[in-house]
């Protein structure tokens, strides 16, 4: 197509309307393609001959308008809502009233499940790549939470076995709750903010992300790559529980620990005050005994000392030439107490021998 | 064995753990065993202080949402 342009000096100049129509018939060489994103900003209204979405690329924010004509549309019977992921087949387009660039979709097909599964494989391989799963990140949980935080739907169910289990667990705990979305196109988002929120709350030193079970697209918000970086970077660590024992959301690999139910989450992020109890009286009946069992230890210790110190200091008077004369009722020590022909037994410094008194004198 | 701040719940039930260890020992000097003692009796009465004093309680955060459902 020609593109008239008048001409300035040197200058080639188009008029607006030229050159967007220049563009828009160079556009129409470009093949028709396949593009993946997720659907935002779907707006359609009884007078427009089209319906409008914007196509959003979850991993950088990147964005092109999509168009279809509103039959076309009606007639795939689909349900967009924001946050869906689909398959855009279409062709690049400049609407030359406005200057707009657009992709007009001649169909366009949400991901089906094999495809959404896939596609959350490749976000968790590349997730794990950059280490946000690492085990090297995960933190310690806190013995005692100043204050948890509970972040959780609507639903009454997980809150009530969350707090119900931490206060049978821990009586003194302090749980703050904050309640969001957790499922449809506005979760992820509004989980992230909650989160934030929650993290900067005074005090709390631990944060746990409770939902019931539901479907696997229910769940599917805890997935989302914002929430997911969100949790591995929450200032404070973070506990999830979301669904039930075989679901695995990506936050779970993000979060520094994981629980199958928000009861178990409860076990994770307080002590049992009557087992903490028990153990303390524990140690302090042991260390009650410690000391009196020193002590005993220590006098045996001595006597036993004092015994040798005995021993050894009759054993010298006997080096030194001294006997010792015993009969049965004991040493002699005085010469009225045997007569004539009574024997005694003589202990010297090296052995002894049996006698038989001679004589006595005073 | 000074401690600057107050040690927390797990470092002071620690220490308790490590000082009836020592003492069960028997290796340590009558006087070292009971400021062993002292100290001991004092963790345990802090850790027993802090099981008792701390108040339960939970809160609603204020900014909620009317309907989960979008």
């Amino acid at each position: 197509m020609k593109v008239e342009h008048e001409v300035h000096g040197d200058r080639k100049v188009y008029s607006v309307s030229a050159f967007n129509r220049g563009v828009a018939s160079w556009l129409t060489r470009l093949p028709s393609v396949w593009v993946e994103g997720e659907v935002t900003e779907f707006r359609r209204q009884a007078r427009w001959q089209s319906v409008f979405f914007t196509l959003k690329d979850p991993h950088d924010g990147s964005c092109l308008p999509v168009s279809m004509p509103r039959g076309g549309f009606d007639a795939l019977r689909l349900e967009l809502a924001d946050g869906m992921t689909v398959h855009v087949f279409g062709r690049p387009e400049l609407f030359a009233a406005r200057g707009d660039f657009r992709l007009r979709a001649l169909t366009i097909e949400p991901l089906g499940l094999g495809a959404v599964l896939a596609q959350l494989e490749r976000l968790k391989r590349r997730l794990a790549g950059e280490g946000l799963f690492a085990a090297a990140r995960k933190r310690t949980l806190p013995l005692f939470p100043r204050r948890i935080g509970l972040l959780t739907g609507n639903e009454a169910a997980a809150k009530r076995d969350f707090i119900t289990a931490v206060t049978a667990r821990f009586p003194a705990a302090r749980v703050l709750v904050s309640q969001t979305y957790v499922q449809g196109p506005r979760a992820a988002p509004a989980l992230v903010t909650a989160l934030s929120d929650l993290a900067s709350e005074p005090a709390i030193d631990v944060i746990v992300l409770a939902r019931g079970g539901g479907s696997f697209e229910d769940l599917l918000p805890f997935s989302d790559e914002r929430l997911v970086r969100a949790v591995a970077e929450c200032p404070v660590p973070v506990v999830s529980a979301v669904g039930h024992e075989q679901d695995t959301p990506l936050c779970d690999l993000a979060a520094d620990a994981r629980a199958s139910t928000p009861t178990a989450a409860a076990r994770l992020v307080v002590p049992d005050e009557g087992e903490l109890r028990e153990r303390l009286s524990g140690l302090q009946g042991r260390l009650q005994r410690a000391p009196r069992l020193l002590v005993e230890r220590k006098r045996a210790g001595l006597e036993s000392l004092a015994g040798r110190l005995r021993t050894l200091s009759h054993q010298s008077t006997l080096r030194r030439g001294y006997a010792i004369v015993r009969t049965d009722s004991g040493i002699v020590r005085d010469a009225s107490s045997v007569a004539a022909g009574d024997r005694v037994d003589v202990e010297l410094a090296q052995g002894g021998f049996g006698a038989r008194v001679e004589e006595t004198w005073p | 064995m000074a401690m600057t701040a107050e040690p927390s719940f797990e470092e002071a039930q620690r220490e308790l753990e490590r000082i009836v260890t020592e003492l069960e020992g028997g290796r340590a000097s009558l006087e070292d065993a009971l400021a062993l003692w002292q100290r001991g009796d004092e963790l345990y009465r802090l850790c027993l202080g802090k099981l008792d004093s701390a108040e339960g309680k939970i809160e609603e955060l204020g900014r909620r949402v009317e309907e989960a459902r979008p």
